[in-house]
């Protein structure tokens, strides 16, 4: 198992990065109640060991005895019956699942899942928690209208069944939904945060760690733990003693934006741009979000940009990351952005260097 | 009068100019046939100089009478006119001996004194023609203002004798112009009364010949094959191919065409100097005619294999058939394929038989029908064999099948028979044709199949097999002598300038001209070029494949000549046609695609980038627009889409022909995409759900795939024995077999996998490599990136395959003991058996090193795992969820038994555990790794450690 799974904390006691949240989950939790949460952040920021970690405080060990099941529902919606197939986590108090693999019928499938849960109400003697908690993964890249479905069945069936919404970006969730929960922000761990816990780890592990080297690798992770922890341990598998001046692998695939950096920097013409776009295919076919590409790739050309342009490239930039998220077809924008950049660059050469 | 008759419009000039027609080409093509009725005298070409001046003047008046004289019915050329062409060539004659005469006068001058004429088209306020003079001086000339009659005739007067420096007005007109329009419009009148009369009787006497009329298109249809317009080349290869036929068609009865005939046509039909070569064939072939194969004297078999055609003589001489059996004949409509092959066919003495989309075309049908065709002949003796001509076999998709899939289907049992004949030797010919009669059919008599578009995806098996040949389209000069020819017969009277303007409309379709011609004869209307977008010349409502959308978008237009007025009237011209091509094919999406994939390899001049730019930006737009549309379903907003289109052209499109490539890269990175998505999703499944709930797609491949790969490659791991390990290297082995198995990763064994090529080029044998399974490491495979990740070495990833399954049935068989007891026991014994099989087999016996390697660890680790002494054990035991640990293997279900049995409040599930706890001790000797060495142990001894 990775450190990342290894060390992570099961229950809201042990969380250390964001430990105040914790806290206020905590308490929330005592009252044997709990409003339907969304919890929201960047990626790596420890999110769902939050969650998991509020579901045992919850429910206890219970709620770690999970299976894996592809369920198939099928849905009339009067003039064709739907099949949907999704692959889902459900233990006795609680369901996990990605709502948003079902593409464009994901409304059917929030809606049912709450319905079938309502429907099967846990029968508690004592009165308590008389209700099932269903984790929604990625609630950003649900359909707007799967997120209005969610919006009514929310409240009508809120008696039997709460609701703990995920995702990276709340900007994506509809203002109905947004209003109906607690919002929870996870941010990035900071630095010193990432530091505390990769000395966690390695004393954990009885290694020794160099001065320096974990405040490093918590630079190199870009504030994000889960980065980090696995740079770590690439390091300790790569080459331990560490050596004082150890830096974890790049990754690849921001290694290969780097080089496309490169190429637009050396030459600025429709040929290179037709070079650029086949090695943005590339990327974009590994599953590499766009979003993703074009930020690295902004931060990879403002390195090597002169201070005058910052400003301006950063401008287009967040001009075409819009129209990407309007579009559909990212590699078109990417483009527009890249060629946008070489032409600004090269009027920007040919002015100073005539 | 005469002038006013023979006057083009000015829209006919400037059409004839666009278009490059200089007057004098067309003064040779009416010289041609002088004794026409009906086509102007040749002073016609000096007359368009003056075009302009009666234009404005009488123009009402003067077009009423041409109008007039076009009208009345052609056949007998009524006396009044042949006194009008007299006098026109007087008038010509006059006109040239002035020319003799009189030196031009300066034009410049006059430039200067009056704006009406220019040799700039800026110098001149409101509309102008431009006007060129036969020694190719050209002007612009005002148009006159319809208002001002009284100053637009003196101006214009004026102008048009300017306007043609080699011509003098004094000597062109005896009578002052006045008088001769006064007399025009007499005379029109007078023509008018006598039309009004006349038609009434000459309605009377139409009636029979309506009764009779064929259509022109079949009237004037070839009959033969020198009469065929389509292109020569074209049609000396299909004549080529239908006599590959005759040795095996027409047999012994018939002489076959001499094998140097064949090669003659052959020779003929690959070089284009069809002169040349001509003159050379019939020196050849002793003055036999091409064609006719009764009169060939020769022996095919004794000049058999001399000359060029021998390679193909030497095939013939044993199939007696062309290699390919069908012919496919491709084109746009109205070219004369079918034409073309019902004369060849007729030609080389065929009976054509011919199935089209008319008649019922399913498999079934279809096939009887051509079996009669294809290998029957008729009873009586004198009857011709039968060609089958298959007509729009891209048609209807669902029943054109039929008829593809029978052809397909003959053809490949000939494929198979030839195989067949090429291993058995030589036969006797009846024999085989008997066996092969009661199989599937084959082919003895040419087919020739005819469709449209030849990349229909009905025709795609079809198009491998087959001899293609697609149709070009012919020269305009061609289609024009033919319709004048026809028109001529027809006694319609038409202009050579209108005829190439039709043919170039209908974009050299013969059938849509002579149809369209046929009409307006009918009609009893001249053809007029301005009124072609009014007139009922319907211009063909026909979506163009999407390669052409993207063609036409990307290729600039060539301009014949480039004058101001008229490249603004081309492009107005452009701009619709591009809109209406893009808006009839619809399919914006791909169009867009097409356009994105191809623009950027185009060489339009853009230092800065700044088109680059803009294109992209306008793409961008287009497709936020499409996703608009689709959201929120305001189809009509897709309007927008062609505009979007054309600015793209108008900014990147050149002259040069742009080599357009289908837009694969967008579609096959989206199916890769879901492909890989899809990949990872399963293998997320796979992974114990501790696992993957902290997973999704995106992050993996984001955050972890890459030191994910470099964890699961340690440097430190060392290919030997287990037992030679250290502690310290045992417990990373442990831990990265646990991280495998909690990840569900395995190594697979992979020959030719595309890592795996590196390994072929240092071992130059076949050898299978390990690769990771599920492939992770193709997610951070980018074409053109070296990756920094070191695979382990061969034998390593044998012992963690090795490793791997045991954790795995180990973890299998905890979960199942879990549960339920027997039947666990059974099944994970006997999937032990299976993986045994599985983990022996990836061993290559090639490498005795690793072997012996490999085994001699699994023997050592068998004994760990048995005797349950080692540190290994523990580490690798994957109760997580269990907060002790137990020590070793048995101990675990002894401590967690009770614990479970507790939990398990089930009904059902409370007789298993009684009948478990009935047996204290559960042993399950695992017998899946004892390859190498077995040894007694006692349960005691386990039990005691």
């Amino acid at each position: 198992m990775l450190w990342v799974d290894k060390y992570r904390p099961k229950t809201l006691d042990k969380v250390t990065v964001h430990d105040q949240v914790a806290q206020n989950l905590r308490k929330l939790v005592s009252e044997q109640d709990c409003p339907h949460l969304l919890f929201y952040g960047p990626s790596g920021s420890g999110k769902k060991t939050l969650i998991l970690a509020l579901i045992k405080q919850m429910f206890g060990a219970g709620a770690e005895k999970v299976k894996l099941e592809n369920k198939t529902w099928k849905i009339d919606t009067g003039t064709r019956t739907l099949e949907i197939e999704l692959a889902m986590l459900s233990s006795a108090h609680h369901v996990e699942m990605n709502p948003s693999d079902a593409g464009f019928q994901d409304r059917y499938v929030v809606q049912e899942v709450i319905k079938e849960m309502a429907k099967n109400r846990p029968i508690d003697a004592k009165g308590k928690r008389a209700f099932k908690v269903l984790v929604l993964n990625e609630v950003d890249k649900l359909s707007r209208e799967a997120q209005h479905s969610l919006r009514r069945t929310m409240e009508k069936y809120s008696s039997s069944c709460r609701l703990i919404l995920c995702c990276n970006s709340s900007s994506k969730v509809t203002e109905a939904v947004r209003s109906r929960c607690l919002n929870v922000r996870v941010n990035a761990p900071s630095e010193d945060q990432i530091v505390q816990v990769l000395e966690f780890i390695g004393k954990k592990e009885n290694l020794r760690l160099p001065a320096g080297f974990a405040a490093r690798i918590a630079a190199q992770s870009n504030r994000n733990l889960r980065r980090a922890i696995l740079f770590f341990e690439t390091c300790k598998v790569q080459q331990y003693p560490f050596t004082s001046n150890q830096a974890a692998p790049p990754l690849d695939w921001e290694q290969y934006v780097s080089e496309i950096a490169t190429d637009i920097l050396t030459e600025q013409s429709p040929k290179r741009l037709f070079a650029v776009r086949q090695k943005f295919y590339e990327l974009l076919v590994n599953c590499i979000p766009p979003e993703s590409i074009l930020k690295k790739l902004l931060a990879e050309l403002l390195r090597k940009l002169d201070a005058d342009l910052k400003h301006e490239i950063c401008h287009w930039a967040a001009h075409y990351e819009h129209k990407m998220r309007l579009g559909s077809k990212a590699i078109f924008h990417l483009e527009a952005f890249v060629a946008k950049f070489m032409s600004i660059y090269k009027e920007f050469l040919v002015a100073t260097f005539g | 009068m005469e002038m006013d008759m023979d006057m083009p419009d000015p829209d006919e000039l400037e059409w004839m100019e666009s278009h490059g027609l200089v007057p004098e080409e067309e003064e040779d093509a009416y010289l041609v046939d002088p004794d026409e009725g009906f086509v102007p005298p040749p002073g016609d070409s000096d007359q368009p100089c003056d075009s302009p001046q009666p234009q404005e003047s009488a123009a009402p008046r003067a077009n009423e009478a041409s109008g007039g004289l076009k009208r009345p019915p052609p056949p007998p050329p009524s006396e009044q006119d042949e006194e009008e062409e007299r006098s026109k060539r007087r008038n010509v004659e006059q006109e040239d001996e002035d020319w003799l005469r009189y030196s031009p006068p300066p034009a410049p001058e006059i430039v200067v004194a009056e704006k009406t004429i220019s040799r700039f088209a800026s110098e001149i306020h409101g509309d102008s023609v431009p006007v060129t003079a036969p020694n190719g001086e050209r002007v612009y000339a005002k148009l006159a203002m319809e208002g001002l009659v009284g100053r637009g005739i003196s101006g214009t007067r004026q102008g048009a004798h300017f306007s043609n420096p080699n011509s003098n007005h004094k000597g062109l007109l005896s009578e002052s112009f006045h008088s001769l329009t006064r007399r025009a419009e007499q005379e029109a009148l007078a023509k008018a009364l006598q039309e009004s009369t006349d038609s009434i009787d000459h309605v009377a006497c139409s009636v029979t010949p309506l009764v009779t009329e064929k259509l022109w298109v079949e009237k004037y249809a070839p009959n033969s094959f020198t009469e065929l317009l389509s292109d020569e080349h074209t049609n000396r290869e299909v004549l080529l191919w239908l006599k590959q036929w005759d040795s095996s068609v027409f047999g012994s009865h018939i002489r076959a065409t001499g094998d140097d005939v064949l090669s003659a046509l052959r020779r003929h039909s690959s070089t284009i100097h069809k002169n040349a070569s001509n003159r050379n064939f019939f020196s050849k072939s002793k003055g036999g005619p091409v064609a006719s194969q009764d009169d060939t004297p020769l022996n095919a078999q004794s000049s058999n294999p001399e000359g060029l055609g021998g390679s193909f003589s030497k095939k013939s001489s044993v199939d007696n058939t062309p290699e390919q059996k069908v012919l496919l004949l491709c084109g746009p409509p109205g070219l004369g394929k079918t034409t073309l092959a019902h004369v060849a066919a007729r030609h080389c003495g065929y009976h054509v038989v011919e199935i089209n989309a008319s008649d019922d075309r399913s498999a079934s049908s279809i096939e009887t029908k051509i079996l009669d065709v294809v290998q029957m002949n008729s009873i009586m003796s004198d009857s011709k064999p039968k060609c089958l001509v298959i007509d729009e076999i891209d048609g209807a998709l669902g029943d054109g099948k039929g008829a593809v899939e029978v052809i397909l289907k003959m053809i490949n049992a000939e494929k198979s028979n030839n195989s067949d004949r090429s291993t058995n030797g030589e036969e006797t010919q009846g024999r085989k044709a008997s066996r092969r009669s009661h199989r599937t059919a084959k082919l003895l008599r040419p087919v020739i199949c005819i469709c449209n578009d030849l990349y229909a995806p009905a025709l795609r098996q079809l198009r491998q097999v087959v001899k293609v040949h697609v149709f070009v389209q012919p020269t305009i000069s061609r289609v024009v002598n033919r319709l004048k020819y026809i028109c001529k017969n027809e006694g319609f009277k038409t202009s050579s300038i209108a005829l190439s303007a039709l043919a170039e409309y209908t974009e050299c379709d013969i059938r849509s001209c002579l149809n369209t011609l046929q009409f307006l004869n009918k009609k009893r209307v001249a053809l007029n070029i301005t009124a072609f977008d009014s007139q009922v010349i319907g211009q063909k409502d026909k979506s163009k494949s999407i390669r052409d959308v993207w063609k036409q978008v990307l290729q600039k237009r060539r301009l014949k000549r480039s004058g101001k007025s008229e490249s603004l009237f081309n492009e107005d011209k452009d701009i619709n046609s591009l809109f209406t091509l893009i808006s009839n094919r619809g399919d914006y999406e791909v169009t867009m695609d097409g356009i994105h994939e191809n623009f950027l390899k185009l060489s339009y001049h853009d230092p800065m980038l700044q088109k680059t730019v803009k294109c992209l930006d306008i793409l961008g737009f287009s497709d936020s627009l499409t996703q608009y549309v689709y959201r929120t379903q305001q189809m009509p907003l897709h309007a927008y889409q062609p505009p979007i289109a054309i600015t793209i052209s108008r900014m990147v499109a050149q002259v040069e022909k742009p080599n357009i490539e289908w837009p694969k890269a967008l579609q096959r990175s989206r199916a890769l995409l879901l492909e890989k998505k899809d990949m990872l999703k399963t293998w997320q499944n796979q992974m114990s759900p501790f696992v993957s709930r902290h997973l999704s797609v995106e992050s993996f491949v984001e955050d972890i795939a890459s030191p994910f790969l470099h964890i699961l490659s340690p440097l430190s791991l060392r290919p030997v024995a287990l037992n030679l390990l250290s502690e310290r290297e045992k417990d990373e082995l442990a831990q990265l077999v646990d991280t495998m198995v909690s990840y569900s990763v395995t190594y697979r064994n992979t020959k030719f996998a595309p890592q795996g090529k590196a390994n072929i080029s240092v071992v130059p044998h076949e050898v299978s490599s390990f690769s990771l399974y599920p492939p992770i490491n193709d997610v951070i495979n980018f074409k053109g990136y070296q990756s920094e990740h070191i695979g382990l070495s061969l034998a390593m990833k044998q012992v963690l395959v090795h490793e791997v399954e045991k954790q795995k049935i180990i973890k299998d068989s905890a979960g199942k003991l879990l549960n339920q007891s027997n039947d666990g026991d059974m099944k994970s014994e006997a999937s032990s058996a299976i993986r045994k099989k599985t983990v022996a087999n990836p061993i290559p016996p090639a490498l005795h090193s690793s072997k012996d390697n490999s085994n001699c660890s699994s023997s050592t680790l068998e004994m760990q795992s048995n005797s349950a002494s080692n540190v290994n054990g523990k580490d690798s035991v994957p109760a997580k969820k269990h907060s002790s640990r137990p020590t070793n293997f048995f101990d675990r279900f002894r401590k967690e038994r009770p614990v479970d049995a507790k939990t398990h409040s089930d009904v059902g599930l409370h007789g298993a555990t009684l009948q478990r706890d009935s047996r204290p001790l559960i042993f399950k000797y695992n017998e899946g790794f004892t390859n190498a060495v077995k040894r007694p142990v006692r349960v005691r001894d386990l039990l005691l450690s």
